[in-house]
């Protein structure tokens, strides 16, 4: 066997073993709040699958068991035995239970990876790669000064502190975007080799049911002849929900019929249905709050459009959601967004915090069905061989196995 | 975060607290003194909040002897956590 084939051999045979992964993370369904969740959930499942053993090690939840093994994947909750009031030293707390689980899983289980999700899961995640030496890997799904627009207080700095620390001390970073390298690479100096581009991912087949639209709508206080123009996300500010609303009297004036439904809550709720009535708009613009995960589904496959207006946004996955349902998606050109949507070819790129710009985009595919089905026709494409999370597993695995080698 | 938490309504502040010292099963409630002392809110305006909260179903309340506590719920929880995430 020639040098070189020998070499290939031995990475295949590198690329085929089996490992032991330990997955932290704060949110993990039921509890979910963002992205992270999902990510985490779509991750470990396809690692299972793919026949590693992964443990999720995350925070215990109303109704949740402390163990669980989920189609391959097993899940401990750890129990917050002590709680705080103030945010930073809760994380902490939080922390250091988490810390106990993994030590006590560790008694049975040889981890070769830490895989960390987020700042929130730091210190035990870097506790736990010191105790146990193996490779710590984080996945950045946001930085608290891109989050934040900067760093307005002593917390947001000293988030970024453990932002720095964490990958600083993980052998290699995850991101999801090509925005978000640039963004990590910079603010923390680190070096472009570090850090691996893998997207996020999406379980397209969960879109494969037929609706019947006008009884969705009317489960939700629709009328059939509406239609819908949905936001779905967390109310606060990064998520720019207020310059969809403030695109909404350009909406009504051209399409009478549409209804915008806002999907989600958050601490600035109030404000913004303050804003919808203040421009005289909150008969036309519904506000869900939380729904089911099926409700979603259906409400997603009943729209006529998604609109995604973020100012700040790492990847963006509720723009894949949508294009996987066959919606036409209008989101903001900015971070991971921009990556994913091809301006009028898979969607429609908006400019940043321009409602003038969103309503151009909802109008545009409210009018014209066949630009709406050209976009979702290529989006759909797009999905299918792209964001796939068996491809993302599999790209995870790869930088696992250079952590191993390095 | 501490400026967020300075802009952010009263009854969101007071159920973020109720989440970080962990009120979050019937179990764990507490009672409204508590409260107004984790908060360092007086009785009636951390009870006028609180009843803003339960209006909204994100708190609810376990009756116990006659003892009123207070606990969050799912809803409640992910509002809370969505100013974090």
């Amino acid at each position: 066997m020639n040098c070189s084939k020998f070499l290939r051999k031995a990475l295949w045979c590198r690329v085929e073993r089996v490992m032991n992964i330990c997955m932290l993370t704060w949110e993990y369904p039921p509890r979910i709040v963002g992205g992270i969740a999902r990510h985490c959930f779509g991750l470990a499942k396809a690692l299972a699958k793919m026949g590693h053993s992964v443990y999720v090690v995350t925070l215990d939840f109303p109704g949740a068991s402390y163990y669980e093994d989920s189609e391959g994947v097993k899940i401990y909750r750890a129990k917050i035995e002590l709680g705080h009031p103030n945010f930073i030293v809760w994380t902490l707390l939080f922390n250091h239970f988490m810390e106990k689980r993994i030590a006590m899983l560790s008694k049975d289980a040889k981890f070769d990876i830490i895989h960390a999700h987020d700042w929130l899961v730091a210190p035990a995640s870097i506790a736990s790669k010191h105790y146990l030496k193996v490779p710590l890997i984080s996945t950045m799904h946001s930085t608290e000064v891109g989050r934040s627009h900067g760093l307005h207080n002593p917390d947001s700095y000293l988030i970024d502190g453990i932002e720095w620390w964490l990958t600083y001390e993980s052998k290699r970073i995850i991101v999801t975007s090509n925005a978000m390298k640039n963004e990590v690479e910079e603010h923390f100096r680190l070096p472009s080799w570090k850090i691996d581009v893998i997207p996020n991912a999406i379980d397209a087949s969960k879109y494969n049911i037929t609706v019947d639209r006008s009884i969705v709508k009317r489960r939700f206080g629709i009328d059939s002849s509406e239609r819908i123009v949905l936001f779905i996300g967390r109310l606060v500010p990064q998520k720019g929900v207020e310059y969809l609303i403030m695109a909404a009297p350009k909406i009504f004036g051209q399409h009478p019929e549409a209804r915008i439904v806002i999907v989600g809550d958050g601490w600035s709720k109030d404000h913004l249905w303050n804003l919808a009535s203040s421009i005289g708009c909150q008969h036309k613009i519904i506000f869900l709050g939380f729904i089911s995960d099926q409700d979603l589904i259906e409400l997603t496959l009943s729209s006529d459009v998604l609109v995604v207006p973020s100012v700040y946004e790492p990847f963006g996955i509720v723009a894949l959601e949508g294009m996987a349902a066959g919606v036409p998606v209008v989101a903001s050109n900015t971070g991971g967004l921009a990556e994913i949507i091809e301006h009028d070819r898979t969607g429609f790129l908006a400019y940043k915090e321009n409602p003038d710009s969103i309503a151009w985009g909802v109008n545009k595919v409210l009018s014209d069905s066949g630009y709406a089905s050209w976009l979702v026709q290529n989006a759909k494409r797009k999905i299918n061989e792209v964001y796939s999370w068996d491809a993302v597993a599999r790209k995870t695995i790869e930088t696992y196995e250079k952590a191993l080698r390095e | 975060m501490s400026s967020k938490l300075a802009s952010i309504p009263d009854e969101v502040y007071l159920l973020c607290i109720l989440h970080n010292v962990g009120a979050t099963e019937p179990e764990r409630a507490l009672t409204l003194e508590e409260i107004a002392r984790w908060t360092a809110m007086n009785p009636s305006k951390a009870e006028q909040n609180l009843n803003k909260l339960i209006e909204n179903k994100y708190v609810e309340i376990k009756e116990n002897f006659g003892v009123k506590k207070y606990f969050i719920t799912i809803d409640g929880i992910r509002k809370v956590l969505s100013m974090y995430s």
